[in-house]
């Protein structure tokens, strides 16, 4: 049975914590998510996560902190802002905007890390495989 | 404290506030606001004088948990270091309405300056350590235990300030009309182990409501009802106190109270006495809240400033509870006591002095060890466009002769500048984007192991 | 009306005081840019087609640091060379402009809102025409999205990847470009691949394109680009208040942190 494959890229101080937390606290959520880890969500560059598509990743999940707790003090501003024009360009030229998607997580938000990665699964598995769309 | 306030290598800044810290570790500058006392500390003999002398005696005292009442000038506690009073404003005449200055002309060293402003001091620090403490829990936030509307419901610090000897009532245990109660009631976790309000356990609690309770007892031939959930006594010697209490005759009830409403002119205590089974009404005199610890109410503030996290609770976020459980994500930032989690005196000066010494051990090395992955440029690949010198939170990044350069201490790796270059002349090391790439492609195709 | 006149004798005034004057000339019947630096060269000039002057002038000047220029400007032009100026490309203090307006026919061919240059000059040749509202784009918005993968399927299918779009956009400045690195495209690849290729080319436009339709003009295969990047740029306006080429001052929006209300 097919399922979604989804990367998320997470940031060190906020939400990849956060993540790890639902793993020490036995919270069970979706496996198809696989977690990458980098210092800063605003390390992320539209490349990147086009890049990411082109590989067959039928889901990208960007994760960093909270506006205000961003330990590289806005370094999550600029993510924001390019991801809202990336998913603009994914939606005019007919990419599902609903596969990339944007969320805060912090360090002690691990129930919340998984209620993320479940719906946001349940999103992608309703579109056709990524595979397909770039045949 | 005065050992303290006499060493010769620690300089106090009483009455003052952090503002900014800039900088990094090894390296911080840390702005801070020292506020108007209206006081020269350096002519200040602190003889008292002018509390004495002020006319604006019926101000409710903040140390006494507004039992008792302080003058406009005033020292904020008998102990204060430096031992300087400082003039209350919103309540001084002379502020007000321009009149008295009885203090000014009394004082014999002429310590009173109303001209006095707040003075902005630049420190160059190595390394900080953010020691903050907690808020007590608002006890009216739990309307139907009447805190703030009958006039015998107390918090627990305010009948610590009852209690002593030089507190608003000379020590003795009186109810507001200054009788001795007959029947106190202690109740536990007001504001703690509660949905409503905090979910966390302050832990010093039932260990200071059974002090409370034993001090009650010493003092008053007063019956002490104690209302708990648990009795959390882990430490030394505390379980054998916890008996010595029960030996002592304190009625020990286990179950929250529902309510506490007036009744026949004493208060009555609605609860169920989960161990018999029973609801119970109990009739005292007193009643006494223990109320929990809560992080600092500016908690938010603080952090942003030293950047610092929080933990769901709202206390300061240690980098690894068991690794590193004084240090925090900002290197050369150090966190100790309360603000962190609650606990007690001998557990604030243990952490206390694991965090000294981290501190010191750092500033001992003359060298600090800075993580690897840095920002590095590309000068071939560089257009000199300038988006990431905007870009980079801490200004990090310069235009030198048409290309960007990395200022390498200031720079934390962030990697918002090659998020955002579109000629990826920039990368951060060890997060190269061929490092991301490669991961990102073997989560996608693992290989197959037949 | 008779551009060519006015321009001219505007462009032998300004020779006085620059080195030379980058402009269109006109050799056996083919149009190209040129650094007039004498008067009897101006015999030559010519005034269309439209042709992307400020990234010549970027590399006029890159050679000649020092030497002062001229260079006529039609008005995606000069929001160009602002762009470029933003980005330390130009060094405007050394570069005089001319304006150029363009013709109601000229305005409808790029479908463009605004049709002469106003924040480098003051005054420009030619009358200023209306602004024209972009069709195609409002026909994008009104597809769905399967509708829109088909439209845009259909023509990436057939490109070439000859770069054309990139060498003429004057935004395209890189001294080596990312859509040739193997990391983000794959080399070797016609049609390259998708959606890579195409959209990385989008998002760096974003808070940069000033809509010159240079690239759509230069493509071979006549891949309809500019509207991908006309959508774009309503977006930016709309989430950032941000107009490229419109103000000197105005930094680009996505290096700027967000305003958050507290």
């Amino acid at each position: 049975m097919w399922g979604p494959q989804i990367v998320a890229y997470a940031c060190t101080y906020c939400s990849y914590p956060g993540a790890d937390l639902a793993g020490t606290s036995r919270i069970k959520y979706s496996p198809n998510v696989n977690i990458i880890r980098v210092l800063c969500s605003g390390r992320v560059s539209p490349e990147l996560i086009l890049r990411t598509f082109r590989e067959g990743a039928d889901g990208v999940l960007v994760l960093g902190c909270h506006y205000g707790d961003c330990h590289f003090i806005s370094g999550n501003h600029r993510t924001a802002k390019r991801v809202a024009v990336l998913k603009r360009v994914l939606e005019y030229s007919g990419i599902d905007p609903n596969r990339l998607r944007l969320e805060w997580v912090s360090a002690s938000e691990g129930a919340r890390f998984a209620q993320v990665v479940d719906e946001f699964t349940e999103t992608v598995r309703q579109l056709e495989p990524m595979e397909r769309v770039l045949a | 404290m005065v050992s303290v306030g006499q060493h010769e290598n620690i300089e106090i800044l009483g009455y003052s506030e952090v503002e900014e810290v800039g900088g990094y570790v090894g390296n911080f500058t840390v702005k801070v606001r020292k506020k108007a006392r209206y006081v020269n500390a350096d002519l200040c003999t602190g003889c008292g004088l002018c509390q004495e002398k002020c006319p604006a005696k019926k101000i409710p005292s903040e140390f006494n948990g507004g039992l008792g009442t302080r003058t406009a000038i005033y020292m904020p506690f008998a102990q204060a270091i430096p031992r300087v009073p400082v003039i209350d404003r919103d309540n001084c005449r002379y502020f007000r309405e321009g009149k008295c200055g009885v203090c000014a002309k009394l004082c014999p060293r002429g310590a009173v300056d109303f001209k006095q402003e707040d003075e902005i001091v630049e420190l160059q620090v190595g390394t900080i350590l953010v020691t903050t403490g907690f808020d007590l829990f608002d006890c009216s936030r739990v309307s139907q235990y009447g805190y703030g509307r009958y006039d015998n419901v107390l918090s627990s610090l305010q009948l610590e300030r009852l209690v002593d000897a030089s507190g608003p009532t000379r020590g003795r245990i009186v109810t507001k009309d200054g009788q001795e109660p007959k029947g106190i009631a202690i109740v536990h976790c007001v504001g703690s182990r509660d949905k409503n309000y905090n979910r966390h356990c302050s832990r010093i609690c039932c260990m200071y409501s059974l002090k409370l309770a034993h001090l009650v007892k010493d003092s008053t031939d007063a019956e002490v009802y104690q209302f708990y959930i648990d009795m959390r006594t882990g430490g030394k010697g505390y379980e054998e106190f916890y008996e010595r209490l029960q030996e002592e005759g304190v009625i020990f009830i286990r179950g929250r109270p529902a309510e506490i409403v007036p009744h026949d002119g004493r208060l009555l205590v609605k609860a169920e006495d989960a161990n018999l089974g029973r609801l119970i009404q109990v009739p005292v005199d007193m009643v006494i809240l223990s109320a929990g610890l809560e992080p600092r109410h500016d908690a938010e503030d603080v952090a942003r400033v030293f950047g610092l996290s929080r933990s769901a609770d709202g206390f300061f976020l240690e980098k690894h509870p068991k690794l590193a459980p004084v240090e925090t994500a900002s290197n050369g930032v150090f966190i100790a006591g309360a603000c962190q989690g609650p606990k007690d005196i001998p557990d604030t000066v243990a952490q206390a002095g694991a965090a000294a010494a981290a501190a010191m051990a750092m500033m001992d090395r003359g060298r600090v060890t800075l993580e690897p992955s840095i920002a590095e440029v590309s000068v071939k690949l560089c257009s000199g466009c300038g988006e990431c010198v905007v870009a980079c939170p801490y200004s990090a990044l310069k235009l030198v002769d048409g290309h960007v350069e990395v200022e390498e201490t200031a720079c934390k790796g962030c990697g918002v500048c090659v998020g955002h270059c579109r000629s990826k002349a920039i990368t951060v090391l060890h997060f190269t984007d061929e490092q991301l790439l490669a991961e990102m492609q073997g989560a996608l195709h693992p290989l197959e192991v037949a | 009306m008779n551009r060519r006149e006015p321009l001219k004798s505007a462009i032998e005034e300004l020779l006085d005081d620059v080195d030379g004057v980058l402009a269109l000339r006109s050799t056996s019947g083919h149009v190209a840019p040129h650094l007039f630096c004498g008067r009897q060269e101006l015999e030559e000039l010519a005034v269309s087609p439209k042709y992307s002057l400020p990234a010549t002038l970027r590399l006029i000047q890159a050679a000649h640091p020092e030497a002062r220029l001229g260079i006529v400007c039609r008005g995606c032009e000069e929001r160009g060379l602002i762009e470029m100026a933003k980005r330390n490309q130009i060094n405007l203090d050394l570069v005089t402009v001319i304006g150029l307006a363009c013709t109601p026919e000229e305005a409808e061919e790029c479908r463009c809102a605004k049709p002469y240059p106003s924040v480098l000059v003051e005054t420009h040749v030619g009358e200023r025409a209306e602004p024209v509202v972009d069709q195609l784009v409002e026909e994008l918005r009104q597809k769905d999205v399967a509708q829109r993968m088909e439209f845009w399927r259909k023509h990436f299918d057939r490109c070439i990847k000859c770069y054309a779009c990139r060498n003429a956009c004057p935004q395209c400045f890189c001294p080596e470009c990312t859509l040739e690195e193997g990391l983000w495209v794959e080399t070797g690849e016609v049609p390259p691949t998708y959606p890579t290729f195409h959209l990385i080319r989008a998002m760096h436009t974003a808070g940069k394109c000033v809509g010159c339709r240079e690239c759509e003009l230069s493509c071979p295969a006549g891949i309809p680009l500019t509207t991908l990047y006309a959508l774009i740029r309503e977006d930016v306006r709309e989430m950032f208040g941000y107009e490229p080429g419109a103000d000197l001052d105005q930094q680009p929006p996505l290096v700027l942190p967000v305003e958050v209300e507290s």
